[in-house]
This record gives C-alpha cells, sequence and structure tokens, in this order.
C-alpha cells in the first residue's frame, strides 16, 4: 500500500493543482500585446535619462520587437529600457 | 473456478514462508524509507517554490496597502502601474476594481468569477498573448470598495513542479522494483543458507543419523544454528550407540554362559535316566536356550549389518535363483500350515550387494508374512526390475499393519499389538530394514488390499539397480 502511494504521489499532486484552475475560464492579461508597448515606450521617453544609452537602444529594440509582432520580448526589452532609464539595475 | 488442492496463491505462499515475510517487511521498510525521502525532496522544491511565490505575493500586497493608506487610490494606482512597467520578469500580476466594479488600474482583463469572499488565495488559469498559463492571487479588500488582486504568474513554477513530479515518478518506480528485487534476493538467500538445514533434518527424519549440517567459513547465525544442531545429533547418535552397545555386549557376553548351560543340559540329558518328565524339562530348556540364542545371534547380526563393515563384501549378484531357492525352501512349510505361495519373479535381478544378507532378509518377510497369514491365505513373491532400481515384494493375507504404527517397523523388539500371540523376537524387520539401509534402499509397508478386511500386508524392498 505505501508502495502505492509512492508511485501515486506525484501523480496526485499534479492531478490535485490541475483540478483547482480546470472550472474558470482563463483570465486574459492585458499587458501582453502591441498596445502596451506603445504605453510603455511613452513611459521610458518620459524618463529622463531616456535619452542615453542603454536604455535609448533599449527602448529603439523593444518598439522594433513590438512593430515585428514580438510582443512579449518587446515589451521585456522596454521593461528593461525603462529601469536603465531610471537608473535601476 | 476454486483454487486447487494443495495450491496456494503466490502471495499467500510468500506470507507463510518466513524469508517471504521477511523480505515483504523489508520492501515495507525500503518503501516508507523512499516515502519519507519523497516527501522531503517535494517539501523542499516545489513546496518551496509554492512558499516563495506567497511570500513574494504577501509582500508585494503589504507594500500596496500602504501606499493605498498613504496616499490613497491615486498613489496605489501608480505603484500598480510602475510595478507592472518594471516587471521584467513579466510574471507580476495587479487589478484594481473600483466600488461600482469598474476596472481601475491592473494588467488582467476582469474580476474573475470564481473568487469566493471566505477564500483569500486562489489559483486562477491564465491568457497570454494567446498561451494559457497559471496565476496564484491574493484578493484585498480596501478601504472605500475597492477591492485589489495581487499574483504571480507561476508557469514556469509549475513546469518545474512537473519535471520534479515526473523525476519523483521515476524515482519511485526504480526504488519500488529495487525493493522488490531486494526482497527476492533476500528470500532467496535465506532460503539458499537453511537448505542444508533441511537436508540435514530430512535425512536424519529418515534414518540417516550419520548426516551433520555442513558448516560454511562464515560463522554467522546459520553457521551457529548448524553447529548447534550438529552437537545435538552427536549427542543422539553417542546416546544411540551407547544404548546399541549395551544391547550388543549383551548379547555378546552371554552367549558363552547359554551355550556351557546348553551343553550341560545336553550332558544330562544323556546320562539320564529314562525318566520322561525329566527329559521333557530337560529337552524344553534346551529349546528356551536355543531360542535365546537366535535372538541373540539376531540382534549381533543387525549390529554387523547396521556396522557396515559388510559392504566390504558387496558383489555384482543376480537375485533370480536364490529368490527361487527361497520360495521353495518355505512352499513346504506353506503347504503344511494349508497357505499358498506364489512367486513371480522376472528373468533377471541384477544388483550390487550382499546376498547373504539379502536372502536373509528376504526369507524374514516371508517367515513373517507366513506366520500372520491364516490357513488357506495366500504370500505372494514378486520382483521387478525398475529405472535404477530392483523391487522386491512380499504380500500376504494377514491383519495388516496399522498406518500409525509402521514407522516403529524396524525398531528393535518391536512387535505391534495384533502380533504378541505370535512367536517371535521382534527382530525380523529390523534385520530386514538393516539391510536395506546398508544397500542404500528402503524398506516400504502398505495395505495389500485396503478395502478388505483384513487388509493384509505389503512389504516392499526396494534396492538400487546395478
Amino acid at each position: 500500500m505505501r508502495l502505492l502511494l509512492l508511485l501515486l504521489l506525484p501523480c496526485l499532486l499534479i492531478a490535485g493543482s490541475a483540478a483547482a484552475t480546470a472550472a474558470d475560464p482563463p483570465l486574459r492579461v492585458t499587458t501582453d500585446g502591441p498596445e502596451y508597448c506603445g504605453q510603455l515606450h511613452a513611459r521610458v521617453i518620459a524618463q529622463p535619462g531616456a535619452a542615453q544609452d542603454p536604455a535609448r537602444s533599449l527602448a529603439e529594440e523593444g518598439l522594433r520587437l513590438c512593430d515585428s509582432g514580438h510582443s512579449r520580448t518587446g515589451i521585456a526589452k522596454l521593461r528593461r529600457a525603462l529601469r536603465a532609464a531610471q537608473g535601476m539595475s | 473456478m476454486g483454487p486447487q488442492p494443495g495450491f496456494s496463491p503466490p502471495l499467500i505462499g510468500l506470507l507463510r514462508s518466513a524469508s517471504g515475510r521477511f523480505a515483504l517487511l523489508f520492501t515495507a521498510f525500503f518503501a516508507a524509507a523512499a516515502t519519507a525521502a519523497a516527501m522531503v525532496l517535494w517539501w523542499n522544491t516545489a513546496g518551496a517554490l509554492d512558499r516563495q511565490v506567497e511570500a513574494a505575493i504577501r509582500a508585494d500586497a503589504t507594500a500596496l496597502v500602504e501606499r493605498f493608506r498613504a496616499g490613497g487610490q491615486a498613489t496605489l494606482v501608480a505603484a500598480i502601474e510602475e510595478r507592472i512597467a518594471l516587471d521584467v520578469q513579466n510574471e507580476s500580476l495587479y487589478l484594481l476594481q473600483g466600488f461600482d466594479g469598474a476596472m481601475i488600474a491592473g494588467n488582467l482583463e476582469g474580476w474573475p468569477s470564481a473568487v469566493e469572499e471566505e477564500f483569500a488565495w486562489l489559483r486562477m488559469p491564465l491568457l497570454r498573448d494567446g498561451t494559457a498559463s497559471e496565476g496564484r492571487l491574493l484578493r484585498i479588500d480596501l478601504a472605500g470598495g475597492l477591492r485589489l488582486l495581487v499574483g504571480r504568474d507561476v508557469a514556469e513554477k509549475l513546469r518545474l513542479r512537473a519535471l520534479l513530479s515526473e523525476g519523483i515518478a521515476w524515482a519511485a518506480s526504480s526504488s519500488a522494483a529495487l525493493a522488490l528485487l531486494g526482497a527476492w534476493m533476500l528470500r532467496r538467500a535465506l532460503e539458499d543458507r537453511l537448505r542444508p538445514v533441511y537436508g540435514t533434518a530430512e535425512a536424519i527424519g529418515a534414518g540417516d543419523l550419520t548426516r551433520r549440517v555442513p558448516l560454511s567459513e562464515r560463522e554467522d547465525e546459520f553457521d551457529r544454528l548448524g553447529a548447534t544442531m550438529n552437537a545435538m545429533l552427536d549427542r543422539i547418535a553417542q546416546l544411540m550407540a551407547g544404548v546399541r552397545g549395551v544391547s550388543d555386549a549383551i548379547a555378546h557376553d552371554l552367549r558363552t554362559p547359554i551355550a556351557r548351560a546348553r551343553a550341560k543340559l545336553e550332558e544330562a540329558l544323556a546320562e539320564a535316566p529314562e525318566d520322561a518328565p525329566l527329559r521333557a524339562a530337560v529337552e524344553q530348556g534346551i529349546a528356551d536356550l536355543d531360542n535365546i540364542t537366535r535372538i541373540f545371534q539376531a540382534v549381533l547380526r543387525i549390529a554387523e549389518v547396521e556396522a557396515g563393515s559388510r559392504r566390504a563384501a558387496f558383489a555384482p549378484l543376480d537375485l533370480v535363483p536364490a529368490l527361487a531357492d527361497v520360495v521353495e525352501l518355505y512352499e513346504a512349510s506353506a503347504e503344511a500350515a494349508g497357505q499358498t505361495l506364489t512367486a513371480a519373479l522376472p528373468a533377471q535381478l541384477p544388483l550390487v550387494g550382499d546376498r547373504d544378507l539379502l536372502l536373509q532378509a528376504v526369507a524374514n518377510l516371508l517367515d513373517n508374512a507366513l506366520k500372520f497369514t491364516p490357513p488357506g491365505g495366500h504370500v505372494r513373491l514378486s520382483a521387478a526390475v525398475e529405472p535404477g532400481s530392483v523391487v522386491i515384494e512380499v504380500a500376504d493375507d494377514g491383519p495388516g499393519l496399522p498406518a500409525a504404527q509402521r514407522a516403529r517397523v524396524g525398531e528393535r523388539f518391536f512387535r505391534a499389538d495384533a502380533a504378541r500371540s505370535t512367536p517371535g523376537s521382534g527382530l525380523g524387520l529390523s534385520l530386514v530394514r538393516a539391510v536395506a539401509v546398508l544397500h542404500g534402499g528402503a524398506l516400504l509397508l502398505a495395505d495389500t488390499e485396503a478395502a478388505r478386511t483384513p487388509p493384509g500386508l505389503t512389504v516392499t524392498l526396494r534396492l538400487p539397480g546395478a
């Protein structure tokens, strides 16, 4: 019996975590799309350090990625640009 | 269909065996240890990830609540937007809902319908740029009817947990297989170590008192058990040899005085006057002494056979002519008693042994059979050659022998209850058994016809073939 439980434990745990999420329709995250690229870019360029590298180059690259359809990667670059512009590591 | 007689399922067979139970106990301990290890591993990895996420969410939520308390709704909205904008990991989830249900800030499309008042924590499926994911969220009610959700995307952590689960499942399967293999090996090892003990006990039970438990050089528990058994068997053999030696010594030492007394009686008979009652008494005395001498000779003969010294005289022989002579010898006495003695002998009975002892054994069997068969009864001597052995059978119509007493046949001076009234010493079958053992054979007893009353007795002498 213990052996059986040992074998089933991981399956039960996986099944348990899945069951909690299966009942509801998924919530859409609004900050993954191209519209958020624009908002984020506007926030970057509003920063005093936005004209300096690496914030500037990161922001340009992020915008380019967003324009080419890679929104999530572009948003990640823009977030790095914002951090750089704010002087954060 | 029910289980067949004598068949037990493997698990029941395993539980009945002590080595099987040890093996199962070993498996259970191994499984318990593996379960404990898996639980500790799970607690320290997947559990730690969950606790880490929840701690981060709680700290974030506490900071936001502090900001709300310090600066109101506008400060809270600015803080949420800043957190979302700076979230390089792209894991943060926020939603601020007004008292009227309107979405004020955050990156979730709407307030989840599954949020229940009594639970602060919830898991929600997410849709991120068309990709399914999962979020862990904490609900906080703020002043003014505002409601806040703070959470993290845990998809990466779930993937890590799935990998970990898979690893644990594989490890558990391997552990189970190893535990079963270990149990099987343990059972096998125990059985291998105990097999010589079984073998020795069986041989002793079958009458071979010379067998001893072979010992390994490991000097472990099994060697100690074997050594203890051997010491016990040595002691038993010593005691039995002592008893046998006393009876043999009595038989040997009394032969001379008996012979002397017999000679004096013979002398007295020759010189005695023609007094019929006195002569009869002296003749009876001589007959009694002859009987005592025969018993002593039989005891000494058995001792000689059991000592094995006659084995040196073994030679290849064909027993058929000798058996025919014995049958001819006993036919006359059988006929005189109104009995029928028949023989069914093959063309040859090749074996290696002592002709005189074998004939003595067969003669004893025939003598016994004729003694217990009533007038008009039938005694049958048959012999056959079987693969690897020669079988000689003597079947009679006598009272037979109860199964409970058959095991005692072969003991010196043993006489069955029904045989008390017939003349005899209880040494005839002892000699037959000693001859059988000397030749590496066996003496078997069975009813001639179990359904008949009396059932009769069939004595089988099974000897190794040449």
